[in-house]
């Protein structure tokens, strides 16, 4: 990495996604939506993008890599012969910006799963062209904990650019973190001024204010083992409490990648489907004959615990499928806390022993 | 005509002509359209017949089928009231079809693409002028053709949404604090006693919720047991269906008045047995998020459900329904919004909805939060027929969220969870509100508590509203 890092006014960045967008790559960026809430839209305009929302998106970023529902390919039997057809896939650059470090984090979660071999067509075709730019975070929320699994707010893991955003100024810091992300930057670099060591400074204690306001203790290194060896713990009833089998958790998750596939049309045309799916669904293992090898809701939710800070850590080197975003837990119409849950399982307690003792009237 | 056919005349442009699909009844109108056919009556070759052998079993679900293959109009026919070979089939389906024209109505589809007539076996000639008129109504409309023609972006601007001054104040936090209180007392007395085997209640929540649900099993954890003047989530969903949580004996629920409709509709539905629930009223003043009250809350009239088996709230614990002094209620704030919307053009109503459904994930938290939504196998996960798209898109969108509605039209306790539930804050509240409404208006019955109450799909009356032809 030749280039160590741009020091850039809004007007400066504002004007490089002109250009970018201008050149023809798709942007996309956090952006309100008429619900009150935000979430990662295609903009039309730098200004937009230039300036994201403070609340983070309600949704992850990862349908533009990994959408929720696409089409593999299309059949027709109605002529003399049988057709396939793939459907048109867009082919230009897209450029995601505006991620939070645990967004851009959990993509790279879903690069191990769909880039390692054998290696997912249309997620890699997708992942190829597309330039990930995340922004260090400047407040945290009741439910962040990436800290909590080894992440930061000030991360860099899975971007090409990290941005920082100067307290004060307003001016953003710009650093490749991949030869994709300087070669992006690199037409337009030459007329920026570099960082200094001031505006390091800066944004490490920018960085080091976030970390401290999250509140959320961090797992125990040994969790995954303990976790592994917690299987017919009594206790995963007690923390699926209430669980009422949803999809919201998996579908707002960064780094979820489970998909069902579903034939659509009739016998003489139709279409193959591919659309993200939840193992929090009965629907998820239910067998032909009716059988179904997770046949409550509590072994589902443990599935899905299990997955993330167990058997996904087991294979990757101790790397959970949980950056702790802590949409899931905003989200939960029932109050189903990941992160309370893993503690609660790790540490050993039940999940009702310890909030007897928390809870006030 | 096969789906090809179907779908091949989408292309033809300005040689469209419409396609209408009729449903018609085995008895009746089947054979008045044989009738046609032997008399050599002409009538606009238009139409393609599916028979059934009642109009009765009519589910809205073959229409949005229809369209969602490519119709452009669909007819239901079926034999003349008094004449039904069932006896009353076809006036159930008169109910059922006056309820979702008038949801298609507000969520925008065309009313010239959705007809319904009477026509008996001997009826030749009148089947002939039916068809002949509904082809010529969908033929003003126009081709429905592909369902991007219902993705006209819309032109409404985003309504913020500014309810009324409340009609109460929210309890203070020492009201609250002793209804916590009095809630663990009588949860401990109820477990201690073994009158009941768990308690499904609400406690104090980590995550991003004031108070969640929780199940308590022995005395000393009624400990954990809160209550909150934000208490969402209806747990008479936790009753019956996949996310029942029963336990052997007795099970105790907290119910909010909303909540009690719900399990006096399990009670009506025979879902469980009214000597296995216990019904605790928590004195209720209304749903209260960052000062706001809930639009549900504004015009409910009693703070304690005529349901409930225990009473508790700030002043102590009383058995059986015990509600407070009568207290200031409000229009309820969703009724404006409905009539806002539907005094829109058709165009912007359907822009709107498809506007609301388009943002929907497919999650089914909808489903998940609704006590009501007890199938043990939902019409959605299945396949064969799939009935309704599984793909995020948007004709599974629609026929997703209007076969919901419809599932729970004259059965929805007008709760809200579903809405609450929504992540992509899906007007579903709305939805199902109106129909309420609509139900109200053509049969002049509501969804009561009272588990004897006659819900109105279930039943008929000589002089329900008649829209058919």
């Amino acid at each position: 990495m030749t280039a160590l890092g741009w020091h850039l006014s809004e007007k400066e960045w504002t004007e490089w996604l002109r250009v970018l967008l201008e050149s023809g790559i798709a942007v996309i960026a956090p952006v309100l939506g008429t619900t009150g809430t935000s979430e990662f839209q295609r903009v039309g305009s730098a200004e937009e993008a230039a300036a994201p929302p403070p609340s983070r998106t309600a949704m992850s970023p990862k349908k533009f890599l990994f959408p929720q529902s696409e089409v593999l390919f299309s059949f027709d039997f109605s002529g003399e012969s049988a057709t396939l057809s793939q459907p048109e896939m867009e082919r230009g650059r897209q450029l995601l910006v505006g991620l939070r470090p645990c967004d851009a984090a959990g993509l790279r979660r879903l690069d191990e799963v769909f880039l390692s071999e054998p290696e997912d067509p249309t997620y890699s075709e997708r992942r190829q062209r597309t330039v990930i730019v995340s922004q260090a975070c400047t407040q945290a929320g009741q439910s962040c904990f990436c800290t909590a699994v080894g992440g930061s707010p000030s991360g860099r893991e899975g971007a090409d650019l990290a941005l920082t955003k100067l307290e004060g100024s307003g001016d953003l810091l710009l650093e490749p973190v991949t030869a994709g992300g300087e070669e992006l930057a690199a037409p337009a670099s030459a007329s920026w001024r570099p960082i200094t060591a001031e505006d390091r400074a800066q944004a490490a204690r920018q960085a080091e204010a976030v970390t401290s306001a999250i509140t959320r203790e961090p797992l125990p290194p040994n969790a995954p083992p303990i976790l592994a060896s917690s299987f017919d713990s009594p206790a995963w009833a007690e923390v699926a409490d209430g669980c009422i089998g949803c999809g919201i958790c998996a579908y707002a998750c960064p780094s979820c990648s489970c998909f069902d596939i579903t034939d659509s049309g009739g016998a003489a045309c139709g279409s193959r489907c591919r659309s993200w799916d939840s193992c929090a669904f009965s629907t998820f293992t239910r067998h032909a004959s009716g059988h179904n090898p997770r046949a409550d809701q509590p072994s589902r939710y443990r599935q899905r615990v299990m997955h993330k800070f167990s058997y996904f850590p087991a294979e990757h080197g101790g790397e959970m499928m949980c950056v702790g975003c802590g949409r899931c837990i905003d989200l939960c119409p029932a109050g189903v806390d990941i992160h309370h849950a893993v503690l609660a399982l790790a540490s050993g307690a039940t999940l009702r022993v310890q909030a007897r003792s928390g809870v006030k009237a | 005509m096969t789906k090809v056919e179907l779908r091949g005349t989408v292309e033809a442009g300005a040689r469209w002509k419409p396609r209408v699909v009729a449903f018609t009844c085995n008895w009746c109108s089947y054979s008045g359209a044989d009738m046609a056919g032997t008399a050599r009556i002409g009538y606009a070759p238009n139409v393609r017949l599916v028979r059934m052998l009642c109009s009765g079993r009519l589910d809205p679900i073959f229409i949005l089928k229809a369209f969602e293959e490519g119709a452009d109009g669909v007819l239901v026919s079926g034999c003349h009231p008094g004449d039904c070979h069932y006896v009353q089939g076809n006036l159930y389906t008169r109910r059922r079809l006056e309820v979702f024209a008038n949801l298609m109505e507000f969520v925008g589809i065309d009313p010239r693409r959705l007809s319904f007539a009477w026509v008996s076996a001997s009826e030749g000639v009148k089947w002939s002028r039916v068809v002949d008129q509904v082809v010529s109504q969908v033929a003003e409309a126009g081709p429905v053709g592909s369902w991007a023609v219902l993705h006209a972006p819309s032109t409404l601007a985003p309504q913020p949404r500014q309810p009324a001054q409340p009609p109460r104040q929210p309890p203070s936090e020492e009201e609250v604090r002793q209804t916590t209180l009095n809630l663990r007392e009588l949860a401990r007395r109820l477990l201690e006693n073994g009158e009941v085997s768990r308690i499904i209640g609400y406690a104090h929540s980590a995550g991003g919720m004031s108070a969640a649900p929780a199940f308590i099993d022995t005395p000393e954890d009624a400990e954990r047991l809160a209550w909150s003047a934000n208490s969402p989530g209806n747990l008479t969903a936790y009753l019956s269906g996949p996310n029942r949580a029963r336990r052997p004996g007795k099970t105790a629920v907290v119910v909010k008045t909303c909540d009690a409709r719900s399990l006096g509709g399990l009670l009506r539905e025979n879902q469980l047995p009214r000597d296995e629930v216990v019904a605790i009223g928590v004195s209720c003043s209304g749903q209260w998020s960052g000062g706001r009250l809930a639009a549900k809350c504004y015009a409910c009239e009693s703070d304690i459900s005529p349901l409930a088996d225990w009473s508790v709230g700030a002043g102590g614990i009383a058995d059986g329904p015990h509600p407070g002094t009568a207290r200031a209620v409000a229009p309820d704030p969703r009724d404006a919004e409905i009539a806002a919307l539907a005094s829109l053009p058709a165009g912007e109503r359907l822009a709107f909805w498809t506007g609301e459904f388009d943002r929907c994930i497919r999650c089914y938290a909808c489903r998940s939060a609704c006590p009501m939504c007890y199938c043990e196998t939902c019409i959605a996960d299945k396949t064969q027929p799939q009935w309704i798209p599984a793909a995020s898109s948007g004709p599974g969108n629609f026929a997703w969220n209007i076969t919901r509605a419809m599932h729970l039209a004259g059965r929805c306790a007008d709760c809200d969870e579903c809405a609450r539930a929504c992540p992509s804050n899906i007007r579903l509240d709305l939805v199902n509100h109106s129909i309420s409404r609509s139900i109200e208006r053509s049969f002049g019955s509501r969804v009561e508590a009272d588990p004897a109450a006659v819900a109105p799909l279930t039943t008929y009356r000589p002089g329900d509203p008649d829209r058919f032809l």
